[in-house]
C-alpha cells in the first residue's frame, strides 16, 4: 500500500492517533493450540527468593506465605494464562516444579492461594532419601530430578498438548528445559542423552529412571518456548546457542509479549501484566516501552509484530504515545529521513540443533553453574 | 528520573566502552539513558554484558564524527552524526543532558547549534574537576577549573560570568555551601596580568554571591585555596594538560627507577600504598567528565580515553546536575549580575 491509499489506510479510527510507522497494521497472533501446559520453576522464577548468602538461604524454610515475595508481573501473567484459556474454551494446565524440599510446601501453597493462582500440580524434591542414604552430593543435584519429573509429567499430559516452560538464569533451567524439549521431540538419541547426563554427574539412579521414561515417550515437538527470567542479569548472548526456542526475558512484560505472539494470551493479558508492573512494582510507561524495543532488537518479536503491538499498547495507554495528529508532516519528514538512514534488519536467531557437549563446555567456562544447585 | 542522551560512537574506545558504561549505569541506578549511534553495534555489545533494558533506549545514528576530523566540516557533511543527533534529542526535550567522549570541538559546536544559551550568557565555559590538596578536614578533594577549552580569549565580563557559573556548579554538584573563587594570574596583586585580569579582579571583588579569594598563582592551583578557579580557555587547557603531563612523567620516572636499583625498588615498595592513594585520587574515571556550562541544557564531556567506569560516572554526574538544577542556579546567578 503506497501513496494516498497507504495514508488513508492509516486514518485514525475513533479515539486513535495517526500512525505512520512502517507496517503499522494489526498483526494476527498465531492460532492458539487446543491444550497448553505451562511448567514453572518456583525460586527466582515465581518467587523472589534470596539465596545470596547462607544466612538468607537458611531463612527461606522458615518464611511464612505472607513474607514471600513474587517476581513483578508473574501473578498477573499466570492468572491471565488461565483466564484467557477459559474465555476461549481451551484447556490450560499450570504446574510448578521445584528442587526445594517438600517441607516448605505448605508455605508455598499458602502463598499461591494468597496470590489467587489456580494451578494443577506442584512437585518438590525429596531430599530426605539422600540424607538417609548419606548421599550428600546429590542433595544439590537438580538436572536429574527435574528432567525425570518433567518426563513423568509429559507422559501424564493430554495428547497433543503444547508446552511453555519457565525458569531462571540462576540454575540449570536452560539446559534442563532444552534437554527435555529435545528428548520429547525425539531429537536426542537415547545413548547421546545418557552421555550428556553422565557428563552432568547426575544421580546414577536417576539416570536409569530417565532412560526408562524417555523410552515411554511418544515423540512430539511439543515445547514451543522456554522462557528464562534474567533475574541475575546474565548477558543474553550466553543463551544464543540454545536456539530461538529459548527466550531470555528481563521481565514478565517481555514474556507476555512473546506469549501473545504465540497466540496463547490476548492483548488484554499483555495490558494486565503491564498494568500490574505500573501499579504494583513502580514501573514507568517508558520502562515498558524500552522492554518492548529490547525484545524486538533481540529478534524475539518479528518487526511488524513489534510495530503493531507498540501501536496497540499505546492506544491502551500502557506505553507513552509517540505521535500526535497535528504533527503528521513532521512524522512524514522523519520517516523519509529514517528510510535514508534506517539500520539493517537483524537476521533472526538460528534454529540449528543444539550441540550439547559443546554447549556444556561453553556454559561451564562462562561461570554459569550446572547440576549442583538448590532451587 | 532524568533521561540522559549518550553519544555511543564518541571516544577512543567507542562504542564498546561507552555502551558497557551505560549498561553498568542501567544496573546500578534508575537513570534512563538513550544511546545514540549504530543500533546494531550497540545492541551486539549490550547483549554481551549484563544490562537492564528497562533503562536503556537506542536512537540509530548512521554517521560518526571521528576524533581527528575538523569539527565544522564534519558536522556540515554528517547531518546524522551521533553527536548532532544526541544534541538534537536534548534540544527537542527527549533527554535532559548529553554525555560524549568524542571530538571536543564537534561536541561544543553541536551543542552551540542545538542548545539555547542561558539568557545573559556571553560565552559558554568547559569546566573540569581536578584533585587538589585539602586545607581543612571535610574539604572536597576536587576543585573546579573553568574554562578549559571552550573559548580562546575572554574579556573581564566573561571571566566574571565564569565565576558565577563555576560557583553555581560547585554549590549544586559538589555541595560546597560557599565555594571560594580564585582568578588564575601571574601574581597575587590586583593589578597583575594586564587590563582584562585587573578589571575582572575589580568586578569580582565587588560581586555579591561570589566568595572571591583573589588571584591564584600557578603554584597555588593544586593547593586548597580556591574551590573554583577562573581563567580563559587557552590558559585553562594548558594548566589541565600540564597537570596530566606531570602525573604521567612522575609515573614513568618511578617505574624506570624501580628497574634500575634494588634500593629504589625497596623504597617504592614501601611507598606503594601512598602511591596507590595518589593514583586513586588522580583517577579521572571517577570524576565523570567536564561540564559545558552556560547552556539551558547540560553537556558533559567525558575524557576521550574514557572506560566503561568513566562513562558510568559521567552519566551519574549528568543526572545529578540535572536533578540538582545546575542550569537554573546559573540562570539565577546571571540574572542577579544584570
Amino acid at each position: 500500500m503506497t501513496g494516498w491509499s497507504g495514508l488513508l489506510a492509516r486514518w485514525p479510527r475513533s479515539g486513535r492517533r495517526w500512525s505512520l510507522a512502517p507496517g503499522a497494521r494489526t498483526v494476527a497472533p498465531r492460532p492458539a493450540p487446543a491444550a497448553v501446559v505451562y511448567r514453572w520453576d518456583l525460586d527466582k522464577t515465581y518467587l523472589k527468593s534470596d539465596f545470596e548468602s547462607l544466612r538468607k538461604m537458611m531463612r527461606v524454610p522458615f518464611e511464612r506465605a505472607e513474607d514471600k515475595i513474587d517476581e513483578p508481573g508473574v501473578v498477573a501473567l499466570i492468572r491471565a494464562l488461565k483466564t484467557s484459556a477459559r474465555q476461549e474454551q481451551r484447556a490450560a494446565f499450570v504446574y510448578f516444579i521445584s528442587a526445594s524440599p517438600p517441607q516448605i510446601g505448605r508455605a508455598i501453597r499458602e502463598k499461591l492461594a494468597l496470590d489467587g493462582i489456580e494451578y494443577d500440580g506442584i512437585v518438590f524434591k525429596d531430599q530426605l532419601q539422600h540424607l538417609v542414604r548419606g548421599r550428600f552430593r546429590f542433595l544439590r543435584e537438580q538436572v536429574g530430578f527435574k528432567l525425570a519429573e518433567l518426563l513423568k509429567a509429559r507422559i501424564a499430559a493430554p495428547p497433543g498438548a503444547v508446552e511453555f516452560l519457565f525458569g531462571d538464569d540462576w540454575e540449570s533451567d536452560p539446559i534442563i528445559y532444552s534437554l527435555y524439549a529435545d528428548v520429547i521431540a525425539g531429537r536426542l538419541e537415547h545413548d547421546a542423552l545418557a552421555d550428556i547426563l553422565v557428563r552432568l554427574r547426575i544421580d546414577p539412579a536417576r539416570l536409569v529412571e530417565i532412560k526408562a521414561l524417555s523410552h515411554r515417550i511418544a515423540p512430539a515437538d511439543a515445547v514451543r518456548r522456554i522462557f528464562i527470567n534474567l533475574e541475575r542479569r546474565t548477558p543474553p548472548d550466553r543463551f544464543r546457542s540454545f536456539g530461538a526456542r529459548l527466550v531470555p526475558t528481563f521481565n514478565y512484560f517481555q514474556t507476555a509479549l512473546v506469549l501473545h505472539e504465540e497466540g496463547v494470551v490476548p492483548l488484554t493479558a499483555v495490558v494486565e501484566v503491564g498494568r500490574s508492573l505500573l501499579e504494583r512494582s513502580a514501573y514507568s510507561r517508558e520502562r515498558l516501552r524500552n522492554s518492548l524495543d529490547d525484545l524486538a532488537r533481540r529478534a524475539y518479536l518479528a518487526p511488524n509484530v513489534a510495530v503493531s503491538l507498540r501501536r496497540d499498547l499505546e492506544d491502551a495507554g500502557l506505553l507513552p504515545s509517540t505521535g500526535t495528529l497535528g504533527a503528521w508532516p513532521r512524522q512524514l519528514w522523519r520517516r523519509w529521513r529514517r528510510r535514508r538512514t534506517r539500520p539493517l534488519v537483524r537476521p533472526p536467531i538460528t534454529t540449528a540443533a543444539i550441540e550439547y557437549p559443546r554447549l556444556i563446555d561453553v556454559w561451564e567456562a562462562s561461570g554459569s553453574r550446572l547440576g549442583g544447585e538448590t532451587s | 528520573m532524568p533521561v540522559i542522551a549518550v553519544d555511543a560512537m564518541g571516544g577512543d574506545f567507542a562504542p564498546d566502552e561507552v555502551v558497557k558504561g551505560v549498561a553498568r549505569a542501567s544496573l546500578g541506578t534508575t537513570i534512563e539513558c538513550v544511546l545514540v549511534g549504530d543500533e546494531h553495534r550497540i545492541q551486539k555489545i549490550l547483549e554481551s554484558v549484563s544490562y537492564n533494558p528497562e533503562h536503556i533506549s537506542i536512537r540509530h545514528a548512521a554517521e560518526v564524527v571521528e576524533m581527528n576530523e575538523p569539527p565544522k566540516e564534519a558536522l556540515r557533511a554528517k547531518r546524522d552524526a551521533s553527536i548532532a543527533m544526541g544534541a538534537k534529542l536534548v534540544a527537542d526535550g527527549h533527554a535532559q543532558a548529553l554525555v560524549s567522549a568524542g571530538n571536543t570541538g564537534a561536541c561544543i559546536l553541536a551543542c552551540a547549534r542545538h542548545f539555547r544559551a542561558i539568557k545573559g550568557i556571553r560565552k559558554t565555559a568547559l569546566a573540569s574537576v581536578y584533585p587538589r590538596q585539602t586545607e581543612y578536614p571535610g574539604q572536597d578533594q576536587l576543585a573546579l577549573i573553568l574554562d578549559v577549552g571552550a573559548t580562546i580569549r575572554c574579556d573581564a565580563l566573561d571571566l566574571v560570568q565564569f565565576a558565577v557559573m563555576g560557583s553555581a556548579y560547585a554549590r549544586r554538584v559538589s555541595k560546597v555551601e560557599r565555594p571560594r573563587v580564585g582568578l588564575l594570574n601571574m601574581g597575587a596583586e590586583p593589578f597583575k596580568g594586564g587590563d582584562v585580569l585587573a578589571e575582572a579582579y575589580q568586578r569580582l571583588t565587588t560581586l555579591p554571591g561570589v566568595d572571591f579569594v583573589g588571584n591564584i598563582e600557578g603554584n597555588d592551583v593544586a593547593k586548597g585555596r580556591a574551590d573554583v578557579i577562573v581563567c580563559e580557555g587557552l590558559l585553562g587547557n594548558v594548566v589541565l594538560k600540564l597537570i596530566e603531563g606531570i602525573a604521567d612523567v612522575v609515573t614513568d620516572v618511578a617505574s624506570n627507577a624501580v628497574k634500575r636499583r634494588v634500593v629504589w625498588r625497596l623504597g617504592m615498595t614501601l611507598l606503594s600504598r601512598g602511591i596507590r592513594e595518589i593514583a586513586h585520587l588522580a583517577d579521572y574515571t571517577k570524576y565523570g567528565g567536564a561540564p559545558l556550562l552556560g547552556f539551558e541544557h547540560l553537556f558533559l564531556k567525558a575524557h576521550g580515553r574514557s572506560t566503561a567506569r568513566a562513562i558510568e560516572n559521567a552519566v551519574k554526574v549528568a543526572a545529578k546536575a540535572v536533578r540538582d538544577g545546575v542550569a537554573q542556579e546559573i540562570a539565577a546567578g546571571i540574572q542577579a549580575l544584570r
